[in-house]
C-alpha cells in the first residue's frame, strides 16, 4: 500500500512538472502557428534561413514550465541575451556587408535617392500605427518594417518595442519572402508600359580604390552623425571592408558563411523564442502585420514615385522600376525589378543597376532607424 | 520606455526623419563622387590597352596555327545559350569581351578542369 501511494505521489509530482499540467489553449495556438511558419519555410521555401529558426523558437517558447527565461543562465537565455542587448543583428550586418558588392552604388551614386524614398513607407506605417493606437515608440518599430531589413527590425524593436518583438520580426521576415508576390502589381501599377521598356546605360567601372575607401568615409561620416546606429553600420562596412580590400579573404569568408549562418540561427531561433502565447495572440499582432504590408506597399511605392521622377529628370535614362528595389530585402528586391523590366522588355537587363538603389536602400533603412532612435530615445 | 520623446506628431517625425535620410544619403553621395574624383588609379586604367597594343611587335600568324585553333564557339552549344551567356555577361558590364564559348572539362580530367580554373582567375 505504501509503494503505492509513493507511486502515485511521484505520479503527481511528475505530471505537476510536466509541461501537460500548465498547458494553455494559447500554447496550443501558438504551436499550431509555429508549425504553419515551419510549413511556410521548409515546404514553401519562404525565407528558409530565418523564418525556420523563427517558428521552431516559437514553438520551444510555448511549451511551459522549460525554465528558459527562468534564474537559472541556460542555452535559451544566452541565446534571448544576444537579441536583446543588439548583439545578433550588428553581427548579422558583418556577414551581408562581406557579402555585398557597392559596386554599382558606387558606379551610379545617384541612386541613394532612391533608397532614401523608399522609406516613406517606414513613416506612412509609423502614422498608421499610432492613429490605431499605438504608442510612439512601437509606432516606429512597427514601421521600421517597412524598410524590408530584418536585422534593422529587429534591433530598433528591442530598443523602442521589445515586447513587440516577435510580432515585428515575423512580419518583418515574411514580407520580404513574399517581395515577388507583393511588388509587381504595385510596379505595374505605378508605370507605363513605355517607362518599363527603358533600357539604362552601362555602368562605368569602379576601381578598387573606390570600393576600400567608400566603407571607411560611410562609417565616418554616418557614425558620428548618428551614432545609435554606429554598431549597425560599423559592421556592415567592416564585413564589406574584409570582402573588398583583397588581403583578408579568409576574414571575409568567415563572415558571410560561418558567422552569419551561426548568428542567423542564434537570431532566428531567439526571435521565435519571444513568440510566447501571452504576448504574441493579441489583438496588437493583427494589426502589426496589417500595418507592415502597408509600410512595405508604402516603400516600394515611394521608391518607384521617386524613381518616376529621376527618370523625367534624366530625359529617360532612369528606368522607375529600379526605384522598388529601395525597400532593402538585398538582393530579392533588385531581382524583382529584374524580372518585371524582363517582362515588359525582353533582354532589358536591370539586375546591376537595381542593385544600386537595393544596397542604398539598407544603408536609408539603418539612418531612418537612427534618427528614429535620436528622437524618441 | 522611460524616455521623453522630442515629439509624438507623427507628421513631424515623418518630416524630420525623411529630411535627415535625405541629408544623410546626398551627403554620401558627393562623398562618392569625392572618392572618383580623387581617386589615383582610375587615369591609368582606360588608356593603356591601345598604347600596349601599339607598341607589341607585329608577329606573322602561320596560317596553319589559324587553321589549328579552335572555333570561337565550340560544337553543339545552341545559338540560344550563347545569346544568354553574351548577354549575361554584357549586363555585368564585360560588353564585346566573349572571346570564345567552349564546354569545359568534357572529355578532360578533373585536374586539367581546375588547373584551367586557376589560370583564368589569375587573368
Amino acid at each position: 500500500m505504501e509503494a503505492l501511494n509513493a507511486f502515485s505521489v511521484s505520479l503527481q509530482a511528475v505530471w505537476n512538472d510536466s509541461g501537460f499540467s500548465a498547458f494553455t489553449a494559447g500554447n496550443g495556438i501558438m504551436i499550431l502557428v509555429g508549425l504553419l511558419l515551419l510549413y511556410m519555410a521548409f515546404v514553401k521555401e519562404f525565407e528558409p534561413l530565418l523564418l525556420g529558426p523563427i517558428a521552431f523558437g516559437c514553438i520551444l517558447a510555448n511549451f511551459p514550465n522549460t525554465g528558459f527565461f527562468g534564474e537559472e543562465m541556460n542555452v535559451m537565455k544566452a541565446i534571448n541575451f544576444g537579441i536583446t542587448n543588439e548583439i545578433f543583428p550588428p553581427l548579422i550586418f558583418l556577414g551581408i556587408g562581406a557579402m555585398t558588392d557597392f559596386s554599382p552604388l558606387l558606379a551610379r551614386p545617384s541612386t541613394l535617392l532612391l533608397g532614401a524614398a523608399a522609406q516613406i513607407g517606414v513613416f506612412v506605417a509609423l502614422g498608421g500605427a499610432m492613429l490605431v493606437g499605438f504608442d510612439v515608440h512601437e509606432a516606429a518599430a512597427i514601421g521600421i518594417i517597412g524598410g524590408a531589413d530584418g536585422p534593422t527590425s529587429i534591433y530598433l524593436s528591442t530598443k523602442l518595442a521589445p515586447h513587440l518583438l516577435g510580432a515585428i520580426a515575423v512580419a518583418a521576415y515574411s514580407y520580404m519572402s513574399l517581395v515577388p508576390l507583393i511588388q509587381p502589381p504595385i510596379m505595374k501599377l505605378m508605370t507605363t508600359q513605355a517607362e518599363r521598356e527603358i533600357v539604362m546605360k552601362e555602368l562605368r567601372p569602379v576601381t578598387k580604390f573606390e570600393r576600400v575607401v567608400f566603407p571607411i568615409v560611410a562609417t565616418i561620416f554616418i557614425s558620428l552623425l548618428l551614432p545609435p546606429i554606429a554598431a549597425l553600420l560599423g559592421c556592415l562596412m567592416l564585413g564589406n571592408l574584409f570582402r573588398e580590400s583583397g588581403v583578408t579573404d579568409r576574414l571575409s569568408d568567415t563572415a558571410q558563411n560561418s558567422l552569419i549562418n551561426i548568428v542567423t540561427i542564434f537570431l532566428g531561433t531567439g526571435t521565435g523564442m519571444t513568440m510566447s502565447a501571452e504576448g504574441f495572440l493579441r489583438a496588437d499582432t493583427l494589426l502589426i502585420i496589417a500595418l507592415g504590408l502597408v509600410a512595405f506597399m508604402g516603400g516600394t511605392a515611394g521608391g518607384l514615385v521617386f524613381g518616376k521622377i529621376m527618370c523625367k529628370v534624366t530625359g529617360g535614362a532612369i528606368n522607375p522600376l529600379i526605384g522598388s528595389a529601395g525597400v532593402s530585402a538585398v538582393p530579392m528586391a533588385a531581382r524583382v525589378s529584374q524580372l518585371v523590366g524582363m517582362k515588359s522588355k525582353p533582354g532589358n537587363y536591370l539586375l546591376m543597376h537595381a542593385m544600386g538603389p537595393n544596397v542604398a536602400g539598407v544603408i536609408g533603412t539603418a539612418v531612418a532607424a537612427g534618427t528614429m532612435l535620436a528622437m524618441l530615445k | 520606455m522611460g524616455h521623453s520623446p522630442v515629439t509624438t506628431n507623427p507628421l513631424i517625425i515623418m518630416m524630420i526623419n525623411m529630411t535627415v535620410v535625405f541629408i544623410v544619403l546626398v551627403v554620401l553621395m558627393y562623398l562618392i563622387k569625392l572618392i572618383h574624383i580623387i581617386d589615383p588609379t582610375k587615369v591609368k586604367e582606360t588608356p593603356e590597352q591601345p598604347a600596349d597594343d601599339e607598341d607589341l611587335p607585329l608577329v606573322p600568324v602561320k596560317s596553319s596555327e589559324a587553321a589549328e585553333s579552335p572555333p570561337p564557339v565550340e560544337e553543339g552549344i545552341p545559338p540560344e545559350i550563347i545569346a544568354a551567356i553574351s548577354a549575361a555577361v554584357t549586363a555585368y558590364g564585360f560588353a564585346g569581351q566573349v572571346k570564345a564559348v567552349r564546354i569545359l572539362n568534357h572529355e578532360g580530367t578533373p585536374w586539367r578542369a581546375s588547373a584551367r580554373f586557376n589560370t583564368l582567375a589569375r587573368k
